[in-house]
């Protein structure tokens, strides 16, 4: 087997490994346990998977854009908490209303320190993230809320057009404005320019801050939302709720194959991503693999994709950085031609 | 480092750069003084440095990984864990001195391991620490099947908890761990490749540096001061859980970047985190006397970050543009 | 009947903190002419441009476009008023399609939608009046650079521009490539566009212009007619010296072999090359852009993976799989990009300097700074490093400078074998002859230096001998008696067979 071949069975691994990691799993589930592959199955898992699933769609125009968020489980917490606490002084429609406001709020935040102070998206999110996280302690006096009226929220599980559940319809709809937006939209392909090449995007009249804040904005959105669903869900708010959602919800996105360079990135493959994990979640769950062995998988995952994807890019395409500026060096598939450009 | 002897602005920025972190400490002394009689005691201030001296090894690691460019190691936590959970789950198997040092080994494995994933296989930092260390907690958690593992009282464990000529052990031991590191990142080759690295690792790789080498032994040493940090925290606490080193990458990220080094590589040294730490201790100190809750440690800390980072990029940018 | 100036710059003075950037500088283009803009790096070519393109305002001078005067000129009303910039660094997102980067700054629209059918279409339209053939579906980072190079100029020309500026288009391009940005300027030309063509070499100047301004130390000094000038006298206009005395003549008696290179191959880069580097030789290795030097070079120094062959160093069998390895067996490489692979850019002079050697500089683990300062005063003594602050960072120097230091921290190495990638590209004239001196002098004392550059010129100069690299594949090897421009330049094109 020659180098060249090894590259080529590589390459097609990283391009379809959503394709093959749902495949994967499907089997160890279908193995497994029983029933797996059903339409139930797939309604549980989906449902389920709709918390993390929100917090990577929202991840997912902000890494396009070449930046990062790892505030979004400290805003779920707020968003969540926010919601409870306020739902006996406003009630309930309001309160998860203004739940959803927090998360905004948030986004704003993250924007504002990004785009007017010039601290880097890392560093902001970094330190947002304790921001909230301890705001969120304190608020709660570091214990968790119970809501005043857990029936309001019960009917967000319970089944609706055989596979979804009212939320994770609502997180599927999501997903395909996201995806409409991004693709077929005028401001969503400049998105792609912010990230791609952004002082390129700048002289061509693109106003790259408007876009980066506004991704602050949606990913703070979407993590409220899910803060909201899952505290109106679960009738509790907790100020740790998000904590551990972090991690899982960059694996989705990476499952997916949205890169962490900025430029590419897809709502349908976050989707598919989201789904793969849940799979493999409720798959584990149903052997009785306890979370934190649950959570060795699920890094082990992520390594083990990210791996690939370093040791098959050799031969792809090579973004070269100068001094912040991005210059596409292009190097065809050495098992395609022969020469160098 | 290095002076640019450009503009009088830029020689102000170097003046407000090399002055900020011990005038930031003496400010909050005045402050605390205020706020408290007893702060500035020898036995408060010793009290104070002891609690943040574990954590200071931390950072002292992760200086080597900003001054290199490789962001942040956010796998701390759970190295931390392991130190301390193997430390004290090990003693009644090998005895309690050679439980700390396994610990003290599979901790500094994680860092070998995040080392090669970074280093050699050029993988995003921010995405290989959150994975090695959320594969590491589960295991640590596995380990002690969820729960508090207990440590037996041992001389090591009093040798830790005590003092040496009135200074806590803690502290002599971030001392001279500081003490061996500032020249090691400032004085020797492999600091000089560091900064190299950090400052532009294509032309680095083309100076001859050992590029990979480099970047991965930044990371391993972190993990083997976070492996360190737990074995010491186990021992001095005699009893661990995997939720033990909990928020300690951000305490040693914001003790960097209080410093004055940047995550993005090429400039700060050992000397400004040390700074960094002890500003951070008086903070906490000072959070604790003025009677706010401990949880909003992490609130205060975060607003400092950015405050912090914002004023350096501030100085920067007008740098850049004379 | 007067012909309407497309542009003119008028009186253009503009200073900077220290230096006298522009003085009284005065430019006029008509339309449907290739006006080339010739000097030195320093000489202002690119603060007129900057001016002209509204990132600069000048401190005197007036600026008029088709007669009319403008008045308050920024970038934005640069554009809208038809200037058209073609930098070096390409302004183009890798990851959008062809047509999506063509039409950036103005998405045609069908309700909330973008109109990709419009959008596809506009692009068809614009690149088939360059008569380029791209596929407008095309991811650009698919693209060849000179490809890409091409949407840039569909990009610019969609607008319709009056006036477009080129700024050094041609040092990533080969010379297929090149022929091919000519037509496209030529057709540029015959629809009354009025082009700027800023560039170094002369050669292209001669071919493509049709009037040429030269500009030295920030003044204006003539504008001609292209046709009539020679290369000598071109140089004299831009330098005040004249060609001949630019490249030092060496004459030295080569020694034993220190590089032997027996049929190394890499895949997808080069194969079965083979030649040898004598002591006191400078041995010089042509082509075209994209036949494998770099490559070749990149691989001797451990940069990229040699398949196959052997590579030997002072007569022993040498595997060097990495800088590190390769410098333990005495090979250094200077490389093309002096500011992506050179330096260290906020570390000082004397740390870039000393940076591979840094271990012969240290006693006791430590780095002995005494023994490095004073190393390195010797040697930007030697090199001339101007002004000699070594503590300042180098990213404050000047681009000569910062080529002597990128060249000299090998000396502190003593390597057996130089390997140079292009070593005077982008630097000025001043500078240049210091560095071929440098390396003349490197070669006397029984160094051996493997040289790659694009100008023939100096490599046929310079050089013992010439190797010449076809498609990743070795066509000649030329001894200085016979090799002149031609002969080179066929078997850089496959004219010949080895």
């Amino acid at each position: 087997m020659t180098r060249a071949t090894v590259v080529a069975v590589g390459r097609l691994a990283v391009d379809y490994r959503l394709m093959i990691v749902l495949v994967a799993v499907s089997i160890l589930g279908a193995v497994s346990v029983n029933d797996f592959v059903a339409f139930d199955t797939f309604q549980s898992v989906l449902n389920r998977a709709t918390i993390v699933g929100l917090l990577a769609l929202g991840l997912t125009p902000v890494l396009i854009a070449r930046q990062i968020d790892l505030s979004v489980g400290s805003t779920l917490s707020m968003a969540g908490i926010s919601t409870v606490m306020l739902q006996p002084m406003v009630g309930n429609v309001p309160a998860a209303l203004l739940g959803l406001l927090v998360g905004v709020l948030i986004g704003a935040v993250n924007a504002a320190i990004v785009v007017w102070l010039r601290v880097s998206s890392l560093v902001t999110t970094l330190a947002t993230l304790l921001i909230f996280a301890s705001l969120a302690l304190l608020l709660t006096g570091s214990r968790p809320v119970s809501s005043p009226d857990p029936r309001f929220g019960l009917g967000l599980t319970s089944e609706l057009f055989v596979i979804f559940s009212p939320r994770s319809l609502l997180f599927v709809l999501a997903v395909v404005a996201m995806f409409v937006w991004l693709r077929y939209t005028p401001s969503g392909r400049r998105l792609y320019a912010v990230g791609s090449n952004p002082p390129a995007a700048a002289s061509a009249g693109v106003n790259t801050n408007a876009y980066i804040a506004s991704t602050f904005l949606i990913s703070g959105l979407c993590s409220g939302a899910a803060g909201v669903i899952q505290a109106l869900s679960t009738a509790t708010g907790s100020p740790v709720a998000g904590a551990a959602m972090l991690i899982p919800a960059i694996t989705a996105v990476v499952i997916g194959g949205t890169r962490l360079e900025g430029g590419r990135g897809s709502a349908l493959a976050t989707l598919g991503g989201v789904v793969a994990l849940g799979a493999l979640t409720a798959v584990l769950e149903f052997n009785g693999v306890p979370s934190y062995t649950q959570a060795i998988y699920t890094g082990l995952l992520l390594i083990l994709l990210i791996t690939l994807d370093r040791l098959v890019d050799g031969g792809g395409r090579k973004a070269v950085r100068t001094h912040g500026k991005t210059r596409a060096e292009v190097i065809p598939n050495p098992a395609v031609t022969r020469r160098k450009s | 480092m290095t002076q640019t002897i450009a503009s009088p602005r830029a020689r102000l920025r170097e003046i407000v750069a090399r002055l900020s972190v011990p005038g930031a400490i003496v400010v909050l002394l005045i402050i605390g003084s205020f706020v408290s009689p007893s702060f500035l005691s020898v036995g408060n201030l010793l009290n104070v440095l002891n609690a943040n001296a574990a954590v200071g090894l931390v950072a002292l690691g992760m200086t080597f990984v900003a001054v290199s460019g490789g962001l942040a190691d956010l796998s701390v936590p759970a190295n931390v864990a392991m130190g301390a959970l193997i430390t004290l789950g090990a003693q009644e198997a090998v005895g309690p001195i050679p439980a700390a040092l396994l610990g003290f080994l599979v901790a500094s494995l994680g860092g070998i391991i995040n080392g090669l994933l970074i280093g050699y296989m050029r993988i995003n930092p921010i995405i290989a620490t959150l994975g090695t260390g959320f594969v590491l907690l589960g295991l640590s958690q596995l380990l002690v099947g969820g729960g508090i593992v207990y440590g037996e009282p041992s001389a090591i464990a009093d040798a830790v908890s005590g003092s040496i000529l009135g200074i806590p052990v803690f502290v002599w031991i971030f001392a001279l761990t500081a003490a061996i590191m500032a020249p090691l990142l400032a004085r020797t080759s492999f600091g000089r490749w560091t900064y190299a690295v950090g400052g532009n690792s294509v032309a680095a790789e083309a100076s001859a540096v050992p590029v990979r080498f480099t970047k991965a032994a930044a990371f391993a040493m972190t993990g083997s001061l976070s492996g360190l940090c737990g074995v010491l925290i186990g021992l001095s606490n005699g009893q661990a859980r995997p939720i033990i080193g909990t928020g300690y990458e951000f305490v040693a990220i914001t003790a960097v970047v209080i410093g004055g080094t940047s995550l993005f590589g090429g400039n700060g040294s050992v000397l400004r985190t040390v700074g960094g730490v002890i500003a951070i201790a008086l903070i906490s100190n000072l959070i604790v006397l003025t009677g706010l809750p401990t949880q909003s440690t992490g609130l205060i800390t975060g607003v400092i970050v950015i405050t912090a980072v914002a004023v350096d990029v501030y100085f920067r940018r007008k740098e850049g543009r004379t | 009947m007067t012909t309407r100036l497309a542009l003119q710059m008028t009186g253009i003075s503009k200073s900077f903190p220290g230096v006298k950037a522009l003085q009284d500088v005065s430019l006029e283009v008509r339309p449907g002419e290739v006006h080339a803009i010739v000097g030195e790096n320093g000489a202002g070519k690119s603060t007129l441009m900057k001016i002209l393109a509204g990132t600069y305002q000048p401190d005197a001078g007036s600026i008029e476009l088709n007669g009319d005067v403008v008045s308050h000129w920024s970038a934005r009303a640069a554009i809208e008023r038809g200037i058209g910039m073609i930098y070096q660094e390409l302004n183009l997102i890798p990851d959008l399609s062809v047509s999506e980067n063509i039409s950036l700054a103005r998405i045609p629209r069908r309700g909330p939608f973008a109109n990709f059918a419009a959008m596809t279409a506009h692009a068809t339209a614009v690149l088939e009046e360059l008569e380029a053939d791209i596929d407008p579906g095309a991811r650009l980072s698919d693209l060849s650079i000179s490809q890409q190079q091409l949407v840039e100029i569909a990009k610019v020309v969609a607008e319709r521009p009056a006036v477009v500026v080129f700024d050094e288009p041609t040092s990533s391009l080969g010379d297929r490539e090149t022929r091919i940005l000519f037509d496209v300027i030529r057709r540029m030309r015959e629809s009354g566009i009025a082009v700027i063509y800023i560039s170094h070499r002369i050669q292209e100047v001669l071919e493509i212009g049709d009037r040429v301004t030269v500009l030295r130390d920030g003044r204006h000094i003539e504008t001609r007619d292209v046709e009539g000038i020679t290369p000598d006298e071109m140089v004299r206009l831009m330098v005040g010296r004249s060609l001949g005395e630019m490249f030092p003549k060496l004459d030295l008696e080569p020694g034993e072999p220190v590089l032997e290179v027996d049929s190394i191959s890499s895949e997808g880069l080069f194969a079965d090359i083979s030649f040898d580097v004598r002591e006191c030789e400078i041995v010089g290795l042509a082509g075209l852009v994209g036949a494998g030097r770099t490559e070749v070079a990149r691989a001797l120094f451990g940069l990229e993976r040699i398949d196959s062959g052997s590579v030997k160093v002072n007569g022993r069998r040498v595997n060097a799989r990495n800088p590190r390895r390769a410098l333990a067996a005495g090979i250094a490489l200077v490389p093309e990009d002096r500011q992506r692979q050179g330096t260290i850019p906020q570390l000082s002079v004397r740390e870039n300097f000393t940076l591979p050697v840094i271990k012969r500089v240290t006693r006791w683990l430590l780095i002995a700074l005494g023994k490095e300062r004073s190393v390195v005063a010797d040697l930007a003594d030697k090199l001339k490093v101007n002004p000699p602050l070594v503590e300042r960072a180098i990213s404050s120097f000047s681009g000569g400078n910062q080529q002597k230091v990128v060249l000299g921290k090998w000396f502190l190495a003593k390597p057996s074998l130089l390997i140079l990638d292009e070593p005077t590209r982008g630097v000025d004239v001043g500078a240049k002859s210091d560095i071929h001196a440098i390396i003349g002098e490197f070669a006397r004392d029984r160094g051996a230096v493997l040289m790659i550059s694009s100008e023939l010129p100096e490599l046929l100069a310079v050089c013992d001998r010439v190797f010449v690299l076809h498609e990743g594949e070795m066509t000649a090897m030329i001894p200085r008696g016979e090799a002149d421009e031609e002969s080179v330049m066929r078997a850089a094109t496959g004219q010949v067979t080895a």
